[in-house]
């Protein structure tokens, strides 16, 4: 065992480095400065036939090894981490669960465009509130006849919105956690697939990450992947085969700042000497190359393993976990070494620093891959150990107990008319207004802007309706930050405005999360989306599904009252409903022997009586814990 | 000196009046005393039914020297073991060697527990539904567990109809020469008293006081003898009603409990400020604490009487103000339940104390419900607040409305 690779790998790897030297490497700056996704290079990719390297190739691939898959990202990502995970995703995530789990027919239609690169792939797994839990996926599927009817959305897509096929996970019976999901393959293009926000990430930003939003989406019967039920199966099979691809994209830029590093500290001369001929500068890189050597090493054993059809589960997930970690230690060290000269934009090392990041986090953050070692190493922890002792009650609305009164019936004329009602009911006197540019967290009253309000001249649309609703102007992030069609101290979320006043009226506003918290306090919500199931209409009290293009001027003609609005008198905080009383999952008993009261929403977890338990379902021998009375002696 | 009272025909008071303690169970103050109350029945058989704390032991034997007149002791019930009725149990055994003790196994068990020499008497260990003969009259006996022990039992005679009620349906205050209910303005002079000590004594234990009504809604009850305050010979429904209602955590009363934790008065001038605007408003059943300078256990009391609670508290170490946190902490411990809660908060710099109180009534204490309208302070109630304290005064009175 000679732990080396083979001549064809290396003959392999140098063809690799040789595209993303000439194909890649020029325009990567480009790229990360404008958020350009490399279509050119993706499709010359295919062209060469390594979209589809570790699959046979009668189904379009290459016939080759998991290890050259895992060079191929490696190489595109020594000199662009961005282009290194375009592959990772498309391969790893896109085609190999349509590989391992598709039927014949879903092959020949799915897998053979896929591999030969003519198509790309996706998928979508990630939710609000399903990430490294994905037994809180909220997406649905209900079949319906010969087709499903997908609703719901995905966030922190991978190559959305350029991919053209999609691996989507989603719920098709309720209420029994990661049993009850199942997976889809779903086309770019069906009536009511859309996309969301294209992110302004940080780093690896020549890939294209974005929302996934499904209403209503006709998913034909035959693109159930795998049976019903098994979509947790098949989605922690899927990432255990893409935790070798991201690592090997770690392994990829760490390599690549290393050697811009090296090179650099021959060059630079300081005290009389290259760097490198300091010690410190010298040890610094032996560490570095130590790291890679040892990160190479468990990625290139994992893919063996995987390709031998050996268990590799814990071994990629050590790969994924070790190569990210120690790609931000020599990235950083990288940089440190170009000292102030890595700083700079435009230079690889300030590019690979940031695209380094991300790879601790997706696939599975490293605290998750932590987890899956463990449980290789201990077995499978029981579920409650260390967990709530409640039980898990559904995620509430994020901004609390709202009405989520959704006006649907009769034309928007009428749904309109139906809001303003309301509204009106409820106290709000739209014959008095505040300044637009009121700071919003002064502000009563704000209408606010998401990406939904489209090109900038619609923001006149905006400006209307706040002047007519009495209202100050905010929008949502992006709006903000890369539209920048307000001033940044204008959007509202976590990380920006709070909004504490009375009406929020957000208009093309899908409801991220961050942006809800920021509203958490209004009196009273408004959403008008297209989108029926964009998570503000599950956060506001009214909500019109409609296009903000019809809805707007409608809405600032019914609060126009032919007058300026007068000075609004200081604010008074409106009143908030009630949340209901949560319903007990059952009654209470009290031991006639101590006063000690079960409770079934808590259980027992000495005597192993799962949450939940209804006091008549617990079993004949069971005991009071506190003075060991039976049963019999509870009232 | 011999100190008794006929209670009817061959029942007799044979306890005691106690103004020398402080403090009831060595926690609650007693500025009005308390009575430890023993009865003897002088049937065919002598049958004393519970004995009196130790402090009070002496008058306990005068009072049966005076009535036995040298007769023996045959039977002594115990239905509550608690010391401040069974620890004159051992007296009463060395001075009566033949008497026959008559208890539920738990209180056997307990009288053991509590070092109590009583094996060489002869028990009688009763359970539910067992009966007893004297001579004229027969007993049956009741189990109450947690009422508010869990060996306690209650006793009914079912020839006059007597029930022997142990601490269900006590007071606290000192008998003073009266006994019956009929014989003190109870409305006027006991209420509070008894309210204090049944929501501080067997407040948190509601289900077992209901299983106990249950069951003694089958019984015929002519008089009530509890083991502290009046004996109930009339109007016995009216107190049988109250117990229902506390066990139940429902309010006697629609009105608020004010109960505010102020430093230097700031947050004390905001409570005064809401019972104005409260009273102003019509709602005139307002009752203003201070928690610091009020005891515990007349806050619980009144928690339990009246239908609103609004907390008025400052920020102390980034929490509720300790005393603040005492009076939360007692209503958890005794189970209230079914209030409307409303909030002022106070803080300088940073303001705690109102999410910290809506979190423990929401996590901590069932069926309780918080306003919205909460009031905060930033060291004092600004004028400009006052639309908002407007806002809360209106927000209480309108949750009295019955909810659509």
């Amino acid at each position: 065992m000679l732990y080396q690779t083979t001549q064809e790998h290396e003959a392999f790897r140098q063809k690799m480095r040789e595209f993303a030297e000439s194909e890649v490497k020029p325009a990567a700056f480009q790229m990360d400065q404008n958020n350009e996704f490399p279509t050119e290079a993706v499709k010359k990719l295919g062209e060469m036939g390594l979209m589809g390297i570790p699959y046979p190739k009668e189904y379009g691939g290459a016939g080759m090894d998991v290890l050259s898959y895992a060079i191929a990202v490696e190489e595109l990502s020594r000199v662009d981490g961005g282009t290194g995970v375009i592959l990772s995703a498309h391969v790893s995530l896109g085609s190999w669960p349509i590989f391992a789990f598709g039927t014949e027919e879903q092959k020949q239609k799915y897998l053979v465009p896929l591999a030969k690169g003519e198509k790309i792939g996706a998928f979508g797994l990630t939710e609000p509130n399903a990430g490294s839990d994905a037994g809180g996926t909220e997406t649905t599927a209900v079949l319906k006849g010969d087709y499903y009817l997908l609703n719901g959305g995905k966030i922190f897509i991978t190559n959305a919105p350029k991919a053209d096929t999609y691996v989507v996970f989603a719920v098709t019976t309720p209420d029994i956690g990661t049993r009850g999901i199942s997976a889809f393959i779903v086309e770019k293009g069906w009536e009511g697939f859309e996309f969301g926000d294209h992110y302004d990430k940080m780093g690896i930003r020549s890939s294209s990450t974005a929302e996934l939003i499904f209403n209503d989406v006709k998913v034909p019967k035959e693109n159930l992947l795998g049976k019903e039920g098994q979509g947790f199966k098949i989605a922690m099979a899927t990432l255990d085969g893409g935790r070798i691809g991201i690592a090997s994209q770690a392994l990829g830029i760490a390599q690549g700042a290393f050697e811009h590093a090296l090179e650099y500290s021959k060059e630079r001369v300081q005290f009389g000497k290259p760097i490198c001929q300091q010690q410190i500068v010298s040890f610094k890189l032996a560490d570095m190359a130590t790291k890679l050597r040892c990160a190479r090493f468990l990625i290139y054993s994992a893919a063996e393993l995987k390709e031998h059809h050996e268990p590799y589960g814990m071994e990629a997930a050590m790969a994924k976990q070790y190569a990210s970690d120690i790609s931000l230690e020599v990235t950083n060290d990288a940089l440190q070494i170009f000292g102030g000269s890595g700083y700079l934009k435009g230079m690889e090392v300030e590019r690979a620093y940031r695209d380094a990041k991300i790879t601790t986090i997706y696939e599975g953050t490293n605290e998750i891959q932590r987890v899956v070692i463990a449980s290789h190493l201990i077995g499978k922890m029981p579920r409650e150990a260390g967990g709530p002792a409640k039980i898990m009650k559904k995620p509430a609305p994020v901004t609390g107990y709202r009405k989520k009164m959704i006006l649907k019936d009769g034309s928007a004329k009428e749904r309109v008319a139906a809001l303003v009602a309301a509204l009106v009911k409820d106290g709000y006197d739209f014959s008095v207004g505040i300044p637009e540019d009121t700071p919003i967290p002064l502000a009563e009253r704000v209408v606010s802007a998401g990406k939904g309000i489209g090109s900038k001249e619609n923001m006149k649309l905006i400006e209307e309706l706040a002047k007519q609703a009495g209202a100050a102007i905010g929008s949502s992030r992006p709006v903000a930050e890369t539209l920048k069609y307000v001033p940044l101290n204008r959007y509202v979320g976590m990380s920006g405005q709070k909004f504490t006043g009375n009406l929020y009226i957000a208009c093309g506003i899908s409801g991220a999360v961050q942006h809800l918290k920021g509203i958490r306090d209004a009196s009273t919500i408004v959403a008008i989306n297209k989108n029926a199931n964009a998570p503000i209409f599950k956060n506001c009290d009214y909500g019109i599904v409609g296009d903000v293009m019809e809805i707007l001027p409608l809405l600032s003609e019914a609060l126009d009252n032919g007058e300026a609005k007068k000075p609004a008198p200081p604010m008074v905080k409106m009143k908030r409903p009630l949340p209901p009383k949560p319903e007990a999952i059952g009654k209470t008993y009290v031991c006639g022997g101590c006063g000690y009261e079960y409770d079934p929403a808590v259980g027992d977890r000495d005597a192993d009586i799962a949450p939940g338990t209804l006091f008549e379902k617990l079993p004949a021998d069971w005991v009071c814990p506190e003075c060991a009375e039976g049963k019999d002696m509870f009232m | 000196m011999y100190c008794v009272r006929n209670v009817t025909e061959d029942l007799y008071w044979v306890g005691a009046n106690d103004h020398r303690l402080t403090l009831f169970e060595n926690i609650h103050p007693i500025p009005r005393g308390v009575s430890y109350n023993a009865y003897l029945l002088l049937d065919e058989k002598t049958v004393l039914f519970d004995t009196v704390d130790w402090s009070a032991c002496r008058q306990l034997l005068e009072n049966m020297d005076y009535l036995l007149q040298g007769k023996p002791l045959d039977y002594l019930v115990i239905n509550h073991m608690e010391p401040d009725h069974g620890a004159s149990i051992e007296e009463i055994l060395l001075r009566y060697p033949g008497v026959k003790i008559i208890s539920t196994p738990k209180a056997f068990m307990l009288m053991r527990q509590f070092g109590f020499d009583i094996d060489n008497y002869e028990q009688i260990e009763v359970n539910e539904g067992d009966t007893q003969s004297f001579g004229r009259h027969t007993v049956t006996f009741v189990n109450a567990p947690m009422v508010h022990w869990p060996e306690a039992m209650v006793t009914f005679d079912v020839t006059n109809g007597v029930l022997f009620s142990a601490d269900a349906f006590g007071s606290f205050g000192a008998l003073d020469g009266k006994l019956f209910n009929d014989e003190v303005d109870f409305e006027r002079d006991w209420i509070d008293d008894a309210r204090r000590y049944y929501t501080n004594i067997v407040g948190k234990y509601g289900a077992p006081v209901q299983a106990l009504l249950k069951k003694a809604s089958g019984l015929d009850i002519k008089m009530i003898c509890p083991l502290h305050g009046p004996v109930w010979r009339s109007n016995v429904a009216y107190f049988i009603e109250k117990y229902d209602r506390w066990s139940r955590y429902e309010p006697e009363e629609e009105g608020v409990m004010i109960a505010y934790a102020s430093m230097y008065g700031n947050t004390e001038a905001a409570a005064q400020a809401l019972a104005a605007r409260l009273c102003e408003k019509g709602m005139t059943n307002v009752a203003v604490y201070d928690v610091s300078n009020t005891h515990v256990s007349q806050l619980i009391s009144e928690a339990f009487r009246l239908s609103h609670i609004v907390l008025a508290s400052v920020t102390y170490n980034l929490g509720i103000y300790p005393v603040m946190h005492n009076f939360l902490s007692d209503m958890k411990a005794l189970n209230l339940q079914k209030r409307t809660f409303a909030l002022i908060e106070n803080g300088s710099w940073a303001c705690k104390s109102g999410d910290l109180m809506q979190k423990f009534i929401e996590e901590e204490m069932k069926n309780m419900t918080v306003l919205n309208e909460r009031l905060s302070l930033a060291s004092t109630l600004h004028p400009d607040k006052a639309v908002e304290l407007d806002t809360l005064a209106d927000g209480i009175i309108e949750s009295m409305k019955p909810q659509s």
